[in-house]
């Protein structure tokens, strides 16, 4: 009935390289093996002792690092159009920066890095 | 008054003259905040008509440019299309420029003035308690073990810090020739240091929203010569006031019988801290926060109906007669 | 006659008449339509703001006035405040948005259009349900800003907050649902040859504008969250004995309030920027640059927001941060109003009304501007803020900035939408009085804060001096008032018997006037092509060689055209909003009612256009989906609302004054099982897409019904987890970290549970034979929003479990 975007239609480009348009099943059972290992080492660092100096910075980089893998990877970022990572990003930034200093106005920073 | 004086004077000439061009006016009001009689104030007023000075001129260029390029290229009759330029970089680079220096200019004395203004006080500093409350100010010095309401004693010449405390919610002390507020948040500890230099009386105000009569919440910051402030001080030391006689003597019967023990402190008579404490009512100038002179009519009127003076008032009408809040009133006002 | 003007005259005698009535309206999905909803809504608003300023005013005049109580004043501005920025100003700018955009990058209406309609009519119950609490006597009084703990029950027991911040969330879920809308539309959907340095600059300082409200609103919205619960549910983000930091409420509002202002302002330089190449015949000097400038101010404009607390002793060191953020921003501002000047500098100016509001804009917005450098000296906004000075600085850059612009383009535009030219001499008249009452009106309050004027005080003594300049001020408001009056009766003059206007009445420049006056409901005839910026322009007068486009060929029939259809669910959704909100405040039951209204409107309005196979391919332009777009635009604002929920628990955490606490309660065993689970089902999810995909109907369905149970099986340990801390003594109410934690982990299975539900909903479509590989893109979407809230609990789980 309706077709709000009325541009002269041509093939769409495709989103991604036809190599790897969709990863691959084995892809995916790939990045959820690393998901369940990173996660177990998160869970082990808790309980080692010699950790505990660098454990916030640790865990820090192993959640970023999940947190890469399903956005990349489940959300397909990676072979998706630029325009969606950076829309995502630039948000993704803002709330960080957003985030950190809020953390730091109200002196928890420090209080977390401890 | 070496240079950084005559400097400081001329600014302080240069900014009131400057809000004088545009306001017409005297800069000399009783809450003004153009007259610095502080350290703390001047320092502000320094950097105050720096910018002040440059908003004046980049108002003035931009209005007159703006005029006359409107005149000069009103549209003519049967004119032909005008050049259709679309850009000039290097116009581009100097109005980026031209800008960032003027606010390298305003950055630099603002960066100075922040740090010098919030770093800790000096020792012996005279330290006072502001707790503000909804709507009204106490003030309670540590180092003398007293506590009075609404009205500030200071020592001219000698460094004070004024320590903010909330007990209801957010207020703002402000009294503009002392310097700039400072917000009073519960939970918070802020604080105000500042030297004053002048004696005198001066006004100000709760600045910050906080209910029904945030009009109201006036501050009398008293500035004194020594002597005068430790004769100030020994007075609030003393005991409160015991009328023996007269009108005086059957208020405080009524007050140390009536609901006003409850919320009000009268050392030696009563020991609440819900309103001002009333030990020295008699020497304050001022009734309800600066609302009204301390006049017998004005305390008798605020006795028999609060609310109607100070809408939202947390002190209710206790239904006395009209001869036993003049007796009460009489006996404040004889609490010097 | 023109190559271009000439296909303008071509009749649209093959186009339907475009239906009237007032269901018609009820039920548009036209941009052009919901824009002028949208214009006429706000002014109405607009002058009830009016009326209120104008009281204010009244009371103010005379030192120890009673014209209105304490607590009248104070609902007053309160009241003025809130309508003006999100009742007035801001649909006023969403009425350009809807009206112009889609002219100008040649499209025939917005990305979703339904979306649009469901946009307008939240704004409007959410505007009603502000106002009705004028007719039940419970106004908000606590000021536009709210700060807390003022706002909290102990202090305001009445109704007059919760109106306040329930309809402040609806309003805001109007915006981001809009802003989503426009970043599709303009990013997807322009034609070829229109890249994005080709767009107008309007069009641009809009797309600025969408991305500041969908990153900006969040946090007010967690903020107003946390009031909520205090206010209802026993929480106590903003409860001082218990340990919070009333900073929160002040961060948290100003880190959308400042972009805030750049949203009312954007808008307003993007008219000007448009309104003076066109009336002094020259091009915008500098295009790029004014984009870039806008582009930056949008950009550090979340980075300066702690300058409305210089008076609340952040510290030195973040008061010099937030000071030099400040004075940086206004270098691209600066820039931008000398690009203008330039675009005027050897012009041929024409003096029409338009004109004169764009050119009163640029000095009266430098006067605002300057004083908002003054204020970005903290030792100098120690004096100045919350007094009379940073009212006149707000309103000479609200009124001489956003008002103005506004008025610009509503002049500018007037023949396009209502096909019907305004009186140039009433306009300039209205002018004149709108800029001299206005700087009558505001100029005197610079001086009134120099002078010790608090804000926000209903009187004062005569004592002060402050009298007979709030008395100028008070005549000058009244000029503006004139002003506006003399506005509407133009208007009316126009509408019932102006001159006709034509197509293209002032020599534009852009695409909308390339079309009719009013455009027919397709908007064009054939879709514009485009050759540069100011493209319109050079097939008029050629480009800077005097060269001028190829002739157009004949337009097709526009009979071909489909157009969105109308709909009635955007209003029910709406209406179920509106239920829900009333119900809060009365009874539990009608919560559920309107809660229910909206679920099933909102599924009524999902599945409507199913059947379609129009809208099964929705790629635009960049060759993304409109919806995959969408959602990521959508998943960029959720970053915001999850970010500021997350820092909010870490800026608690430790600030407990009872126990219990975290590392006595928190089970990280069973929530690592529970982390596992969720990771494990966004696999499913993806192997569920991939099946989808492929056409392959049995896998399709067991991986979206496995992905389904996974998160139910989270909910489940997260009902578990929650049962077992209230049995330990860990309640909403009990501490801090009750309140923080039970609403972190909670709004995040919420998050969870809606995930269950769309997936259930897809499920179930597939086990009825209509999910096909043409629905894939629907269970990308749920794809991505399923892996969203995946990704957030990893955060969640390594800051709030796992770190100690």
């Amino acid at each position: 009935m309706s077709d709000p975007s009325t541009v002269p239609t041509r093939p769409a480009p495709p989103d991604a390289p036809v190599a790897g348009e969709h990863a691959s099943v084995a892809v995916y059972v790939k990045v959820a093996v690393i998901l369940t290992l990173i996660t177990a080492m998160e869970f082990s660092a808790i309980y080692i002792r010699q950790l505990t100096p660098i454990l916030i910075p640790l865990l820090l980089v192993m959640s970023a690092a999940k947190f890469a893998l399903v956005v990349l990877f489940f959300m397909h970022l990676r072979y998706d159009s630029r325009a969606l990572s950076f829309i995502f990003a630039g948000s993704l930034t803002i709330a960080t920066a957003i985030a950190l200093a809020l953390l730091a106005l109200t002196g928890q920073l420090l209080h977390f890095q401890r | 008054m070496g240079t950084s004086g005559r400097a400081r004077r001329l600014s302080r000439l240069g900014l009131a003259g400057a809000t004088s061009l545009l306001a017409g006016c005297g800069w000399n009001g009783p809450q003004t905040s153009l007259v610095p009689v502080s350290d703390f104030a001047r320092e502000i007023l320094h950097v105050y008509a720096i910018i002040t000075w440059a908003a004046i001129v980049i108002a003035a260029v931009v209005v007159a440019v703006l005029g006359w390029v409107l005149l000069r290229f009103r549209a003519r009759p049967d004119a032909a299309l005008p050049r259709q330029i679309r850009g000039h970089a290097l116009l581009e680079i100097g109005w980026t420029i031209a800008p960032a220096l003027v606010l390298l200019v305003i950055a630099v004395p603002t960066i100075h003035v922040v740090f010098r203004t919030q770093g800790a006080p000096p020792a012996g500093a005279l330290e006072v308690i502001v707790r503000g409350k909804q709507w009204w100010w106490e003030f309670s010095y540590p180092a003398y073990q007293i506590t009075t309401a609404n009205e500030l004693h200071l020592p001219v010449g000698r460094p004070a810090v004024l320590r903010l405390e909330g007990d209801d919610v957010i207020h703002s002390f402000w009294v503009p020739q002392l310097g700039g507020k400072r917000d009073v948040i519960p939970g918070r500890h802020n604080q105000l240091s500042f030297t004053p230099d002048t004696p005198g009386t001066y006004l100000g105000q709760c600045a910050e929203f906080c209910g029904t009569s945030h009009a109201n919440m006036l501050v009398r910051l008293i500035v004194e010569p020594t002597d005068t402030f430790e004769r100030w001080m020994a007075s609030e030391r003393a005991p409160a006031a015991q009328p023996q006689s007269g009108p005086a003597a059957d208020g405080a019967a009524l007050f140390a019988a009536s609901a006003c023990v409850g919320c009000h402190t009268v050392r030696g008579v009563s020991s609440g801290v819900i309103g001002p404490d009333l030990t020295h009512f008699g020497g304050r100038a001022t009734l309800a926060a600066g609302m009204l002179p301390s006049t017998v009519d004005n305390v008798t009127a605020w006795i028999l109906d609060p609310p109607r003076i100070k809408p939202g008032v947390k002190m209710p009408a206790l239904g006395l007669s009209e001869a036993q809040a003049r007796s009460i009133a009489a006996y404040l006002l004889s609490l010097k | 006659m023109t190559v271009a003007t000439r296909a303008l005259e071509l009749p649209h005698t093959h186009v339907a008449a475009e239906a009237t009535g007032l269901w018609s309206w009820v039920t548009t999905v036209d941009h052009k339509r919901i824009g002028i909803l949208y214009g006429v809504t706000a002014f109405g608003f607009f002058l009830l703001g009016g009326i209120e300023a104008l009281i204010i005013r009244l009371q103010l005049a005379r030192p120890g006035n009673t014209l209105v109580g304490a607590d009248t004043f104070n609902a007053l501005f309160t009241m003025h405040g809130t309508t003006m920025v999100f009742l007035a100003i801001m649909p006023f700018g969403s009425a350009f948005f809807n009206y112009l955009v889609p002219l100008m990058i040649g499209a025939r209406d917005v990305a979703f259009p339904r979306l649009n309609a469901l946009s307008y009519w939240i704004f409007l119950i959410g505007g009603l349900f502000l106002n009705a609490s004028l007719l039940i006597g419970a106004p908000p009084d606590t000021g536009w800003f709210g700060y807390a703990n003022l706002t909290t029950r102990p202090f305001s027991p009445g109704l007059n907050v919760d109106f306040w911040l329930l309809s402040l969330q609806i309003l805001g879920a109007s915006s981001i649902i809009a802003a989503i809308n426009f970043i599709v539309t303009i990013v997807n959907m322009r034609p070829p040859g229109m890249t994005l340095m080709r767009m107008p600059v309007f069009v641009w300082m809009t797309l600025v504008v969408q991305f500041l409200v969908i990153l900006a609103f969040p946090a007010v919205t967690v903020g107003l969250i946390f009031l909520m619960f205090d206010r209802f549910f026993g929480t106590h983000f903003y409860d001082v004995a218990a340990g919070a930091d009333l900073h929160l409420w002040q961060h948290l509002f100003w880190i959308f309030g400042h972009p805030e202002v750049y949203i009312l302002i954007l808008p307003a330089f993007g008219i000007v920027s448009e309104v003076l190449p066109v009336f002094a015949r020259k091009p915008l000097f500098g295009a790029p640059v004014v984009i870039y400038s806008g582009v930056l101010i949008g950009f550090f404009g979340f980075g300066v927001w702690s300058h409305h607390m210089f008076a609340t002793g952040m510290g030195p060191v973040a008061d010099s941060a937030f000071a030099i953020m400040t004075m940086l921003i206004s270098i691209p501002t600066g820039v931008k109003i000398f690009n203008w000047l330039a675009t005027l500098w050897g012009g041929s100016i024409r003096g029409t009304t338009a004109l004169h509001f764009a050119v009163g804009l640029i000095a009266t917005f430098t006067i605002g501007g300057l004083s908002g450098i003054m204020h970005s000296s903290p030792p100098v906004d120690l004096q100045q803020t919350d007094t009379y000075f940073v009212v006149a600085h707000l309103h000479y850059v609200l009124i001489g900035g956003s008002l103005f612009g506004l008025l610009a383009g509503a002049h500018y535009w007037w023949p396009k939408i209502t096909g019907r030219l305004l009186d140039e001499r009433l306009g300039r008249l209205t002018f004149w009085l709108v800029f001299v009452g206005f700087n009558v009106a505001f100029f005197p309050q610079h001086y009134l804060g120099a002078m010790g004027m608090p804000r926000r005080i209903y009187t004062y003594p005569a004592s002060t001096g402050w009298g007979p300049w709030n008395l100028l001020s008070t005549v000058g408001a009244f000029g503006i008032g004139l002003g506006i009056l003399l506005f509407i009766v133009d208007a009316a003059r126009s509408l019932r018997s102006g001159p006709r206007a034509p197509a293209d009445p002032w020599d534009g420049r852009t695409l909308e006037w390339r079309t009719s006056s009013p455009p027919p409901p397709h908007d064009f005839d054939t879709i514009p092509p485009v050759y540069g910026r100011d493209t319109f322009w050079r097939e008029k007068h050629g480009d800077a060689q005097g060269r001028k486009p190829a002739p157009l060929p004949p337009a097709p029939d526009p009979h071909g055209i489909h157009l969105p259809a109308p709909s009635h669910w955007p209003i029910v959704v709406a209406v179920g909003a509106g239920l829900a909100a009333v119900g809060a405040l009365t009874h539990l039951a009608l919560v559920l009612l309107g809660a229910l209204v909206l679920l099933y409107g909102a599924f009524r309005f999902a599945f409507e256009h199913r059947r379609d196979p129009a809208h099964a391919d929705q790629t635009g332009t960049t060759g993304i989906d409109h919806r995959k777009m969408a959602i990521w635009a959508f998943l960029g604002s959720e970053c915001m609302l999850f970010g500021t929920l997350i820092a909010t628990y870490l800026a608690y955490k430790g600030r407990s004054v009872t126990g219990p606490h975290p590392h006595e309660i928190l089970n990280l065993p069973l929530t690592t099982l529970s982390t596992f689970d969720l990771l494990m089902s966004s696999l499913l999810m993806v192997l569920a897409l991939a099946a989808v995909q492929r056409g392959d109907r049995g896998q399709a369905r067991l991986w979206l019904l496995g992905t389904a149970v996974f998160g139910l099986i989270f909910l489940g340990f997260q009902a578990y987890e929650f049962t077992h801390f209230v049995h330990e003594g860990l309640t909403l109410q009990q501490n801090l970290f009750g309140s923080t934690f039970f609403v972190l982990t909670g709004f995040h299975g919420g998050h969870v549970a809606l995930g269950v539900l769309w997936l259930l909903t897809l499920w179930v479509l597939d086990v009825r034979g209509k999910l096909s590989t043409l629905d894939a893109m629907k269970v990308e979407i749920a794809g991505l929003y399923w892996h969203f809230v995946d990704v957030v609990w990893i955060v969640i789980f390594t800051l709030v479990y796992l770190v100690p």
